[in-house]
């Protein structure tokens, strides 16, 4: 047995699959890739992934971890050339490597993910207010928002969340559109979603977007103490 | 070619399942559409995941790519969340491979499967800016072509439609894109109207615009007479004789999100020659053609490497029936167990070969096993020709209680020829001897029994084609009283809506005037209609009302054999003589034995067609 962790990217071709339908899909290409994959018992065996965070719908990725089981130690440079040509259009290999039999699950290391957010302003608004409600945004030290979930409604402090202040870039030309980076914490008790940090920026600190309209990617994920910050695959 | 998409994360962001509209799924085909001949829409009027699991659709798809000429691309129903939006957004219906307006095809092919989607075939048209009626439409606009079951009665369809593939369509599709390539390839001399009479000329083709419908003074339809040499006066179904010897779809497109049928799709065999009296697939798809175990096997290989799915379904009218189906499934299991590759048995016959099989096939196991008595006493069993005793029914289930299962399906009809209120209540009476069965075997309760009964539906080319359908009243007054009699709470009962079941039968027999019918209910808003949450039965009634038509004449009246029927000019190889002889024979609950194995019924499909049963079992 060997436990195989791979980096890949989601891509804007498969944005709208949902995170099961897009381990299903990973699932099937592994398959198609005749990598020796490990099942479990039973009547209905799966195959053995485990992946790092989910991905909201509509989300794209630079940088998406999984792990996978196997039951020999194929060589990474097979894994590569058979895996590839079964992936779907916007699904990249970026990564392979091995970790050892003692190494932590993915998700119970990986505590940090950063986001790009490129969104076009809202008719007739100006770059100097969208950096003047991030600024805003950036000095409060507390930011209450009410995350609706079918466990109820619950209150959030989502500056808590946050490991570095939000950063804003217009795309091009300021009229048009801006990007947004955000730096967030996974926690045991939860995380925050772009999504919501987008509706909180336009909702509670004025943020002139067309919210609707906006294109989220995910950077990168990392495991990270507070000093040193790396890749699950740089462990 | 365009890669921009035309709609925007907004909307996508608001749908329900929006990558049911992103396309880029494994092994779709996305090519040059100005490289090649032919531009093909294949479209299904219903949703991404029923359209997506269509396996003629696969079949065609993989057949028309395969041909360097021609480019086809897939379509199917929006969502009414999706169809809103993009009737908001002046988003015409677009292409799953290229994205580009369905409108830029040369040719748009809709499977008609099921009558209530009728109305999603107009909706379909007009969301891609096609005007519905094929009479509005100009020599820029697609030609329309309509396959599959309800081909089979094309009457109520006629006016929207260009032509119509009678058959199976992996026999004739290329011949059909051949003809649409030479013509454009000639600069389209003559027009539509000359390329349409080049495929009148194919067996299976109908272009009813070349047809003229005669009725008597009371409006009744009378007869068909052709316009043109180039209509035939009978049209015959396209049938493959040797189905080892076309393509199959071995590389199917593989979809992210979940459809009904997400998994390999092995076809054993077409055709059923059982004889169920009221089963219009076992003469639309007669006769009987295996194929061989190996072909079989080959196609497994290809279909696990080419889409990485690790479960295959055993597709036929009737799985067991399969001569091979034994050592088909222990190869099969024996081959793929290793790549994590299970075996499944969606339909079973009631015997104990079937729980055999069954056994062997373990993934069954959680899912519940499913029978179709069809009626609840022997009498009707025998009118419909089912062929299966209360002792098969009792041997099987008792087989399969004593292997380990509990939960049980049993799928039955109400509204059939001669029934009667004892007929009804021997429904409740099978059930609840199968219950007592669970209890008798493994000494506790426990069981779950599901009986599903729908209504009866009178189809076109079946014996029961000139029965009038239980109205909508006495099978409702069925229903209930059915429920009445079923106490034990190990069983549930499930039933369809009356409704629903009677439009399907007047669009099922209906003729050409229903078109208008058909026209006026979807411009006030019928669409879905199969789904119950979008079936509106008053906007149907008013239509009918509004063309002056009644319902009740095409679905509830007994029909004279010697009456002209819409589709006597549409011919699925079977006579009439036979199904008159078949329809006698119901009436007397006597019992007409499997042509394949016993002796010919002489039904006329063989000798017509010029077509054999193969059966390798006989080899």
């Amino acid at each position: 047995m060997a436990r195989l962790r791979l980096m890949i990217t989601r891509g804007k071709e498969v944005r709208y699959v949902s995170h099961l339908d897009f381990a299903g899909t990973i699932e099937r290409a592994i398959r198609r890739a005749k990598l020796p994959a490990a099942y479990s018992e039973g009547f209905n065996p799966h195959m053995k992934l485990a992946f790092a965070s989910a991905l909201a719908v509509g989300v794209t990725s630079d940088a998406e971890y999984l792990d996978i089981e196997l039951t020999e130690e194929l060589d990474l440079a097979s894994v590569e050339t058979r895996l590839k040509p079964q992936l779907p259009e916007g699904i990249g290999l970026k990564a392979a490597k091995y970790m050892g039999k003692r190494s932590q699950a993915l998700m119970a290391v990986v505590n940090l993910a950063t986001y790009e957010i490129t969104v076009p302003l809202a008719t007739g608004a100006v770059w100097e207010t969208a950096a003047a409600s991030i600024n805003k945004f950036n000095s409060e030290t507390k930011v209450i928002y009410i995350k609706e979930s079918p466990k109820g409604r619950r209150e959030i402090d989502i500056k808590e969340y946050f490991a570095a202040p939000v950063a804003i870039r217009p795309v091009t030309d300021k009229q048009a559109a801006i990007i947004i980076g955000l730096s967030i914490k996974i926690t045991p008790e939860g995380s925050v979603k772009p999504a919501e940090v987008l509706t909180a920026l336009a909702v509670n600190f004025g943020l002139p977007i067309d919210k609707d309209n906006a294109l989220i990617n995910r950077t990168g994920l990392y495991v990270t103490d507070g000093r040193v910050c790396r890749s699950p695959i740089e462990l | 070619m365009r890669s921009l998409d035309p709609v925007s994360p907004a909307i996508l962001s608001r749908v329900m399942k929006p990558a049911r509209y992103t396309g880029h799924e494994w092994n779709s085909v996305v090519k040059n559409s100005s490289a090649v001949t032919v531009n093909f829409a294949l479209a299904m009027p219903d949703v991404y995941e029923v359209g997506m699991s269509n396996l003629g659709l696969k079949i065609l798809y993989q057949i028309l790519n395969d041909r360097p000429d021609t480019f086809a691309e897939r379509v199917y129903a929006p969502w009414v969340d999706m169809e809103a939006e993009m009737r908001n957004a002046g988003i015409l219906l677009y292409t799953l491979e290229t994205k580009r307006p369905v409108a830029e095809c040369d040719i748009i092919g809709f499977s008609l499967q099921y009558e209530l989607s009728y109305s999603n075939v107009l909706n379909m048209l007009d969301l891609a800016g096609i005007p519905v009626l094929a009479a509005k439409r100009g020599e820029e606009h697609p030609l329309v072509v309509c396959g599959g079951p309800c081909a089979f009665n094309a009457e109520p369809m006629a006016d929207f439609v260009d032509f119509f593939i009678l058959g199976e369509a992996e026999e004739v599709i290329s011949e059909v894109a051949a003809a649409i390539a030479d013509w454009k390839q000639a600069g389209k001399p003559g027009g539509k109207p000359a390329v349409l009479k080049q495929l009148a000329k194919l067996q299976g083709i109908y272009v009813p615009g070349f047809y003229e419908v005669e009725y008597h003074d009371d409006g009744q339809a009378a007869g068909i007479r052709p316009l043109m040499p180039e209509a035939k006066p009978v049209i015959s179904k396209r049938v493959i004789k040797d189905l080892d010897a076309v393509t199959f779809a071995t590389k199917p497109i593989v979809p992210f999100i979940e459809i009904v049928h997400d998994r390999i799709m092995l076809e054993l065999f077409r055709g059923c020659t059982r004889g169920c009296r009221f089963c219009q697939a076992g003469i639309l798809y007669r006769p009987v053609r295996e194929r061989k175990m190996e072909t079989l096997i080959n196609y497994v290989q290809e279909l696990v490497d080419n889409t990485g799915y690790n479960e295959i379904s055993l597709v036929s009218l009737s799985s067991a029936d399969y001569s091979c189906l034994s050592p088909l499934i222990k190869q099969l299991i024996a081959r793929f167990k290793q790549q994590g590759v299970s075996v499944s048995l969606p339909s079973l016959r009631i015997d104990s070969f079937s729980i055999d099989l069954a056994k062997q096939v373990q993934q069954v196991r959680k899912s519940g096993l499913t029978f179709a008595p069809e009626a609840g006493t022997q009498r009707l069993r025998d009118v419909i020709n089912k062929g299966v005793t209360e002792d098969d029914l009792t041997e099987a289930v008792s087989a399969a209680f004593k292997s380990g299962w509990s939960t049980i399906k049993l799928y039955f009809m109400i509204g059939l020829p001669t029934e009667t209120d004892e007929d009804v209540a021997g429904i409740a009476v099978l059930a609840q001897r199968v219950s007592d069965l669970y209890k008798q075997i493994t000494g506790r309760k426990g069981a779950k029994i599901t009986v599903s009964v729908s209504s009866f539906v009178p189809k076109p080319h079946t014996a029961f084609q000139w029965f009038g359908q239980n109205s909508i009243e006495e099978i409702e007054r069925k229903q209930k009283l059915l429920r009445s009699l079923i106490k034990d709470r190990s069983i549930s009962l499930s039933w369809h809506d009356a409704r629903t079941s009677f439009l399907e039968g007047v669009f099922a027999r209906g003729d050409r005037r229903l078109g208008k019918v058909l026209l006026r209910a979807w411009q006030n808003g019928a669409k879905f209609d199969g789904w119950s949450e979008h079936f509106n039965y008053d906007v149907w009634m008013d239509a009918f009302a509004a063309e002056g038509l009644d319902p009740a004449v095409y679905a509830s009246r007994n029909r004279e054999l010697s009456e002209f029927l819409p589709w006597e000019h549409l011919s699925a190889g079977v006579d009439k003589s036979f199904l008159a002889r078949e329809w006698q024979a119901a009436q007397n609950a006597a019992f007409t034995p499997d042509c394949r194995r016993e002796q010919c019924g002489v039904c006329g499909v063989c000798q017509g067609l010029d077509v054999k049963i193969i059966d390798r079992g006989q080899a």
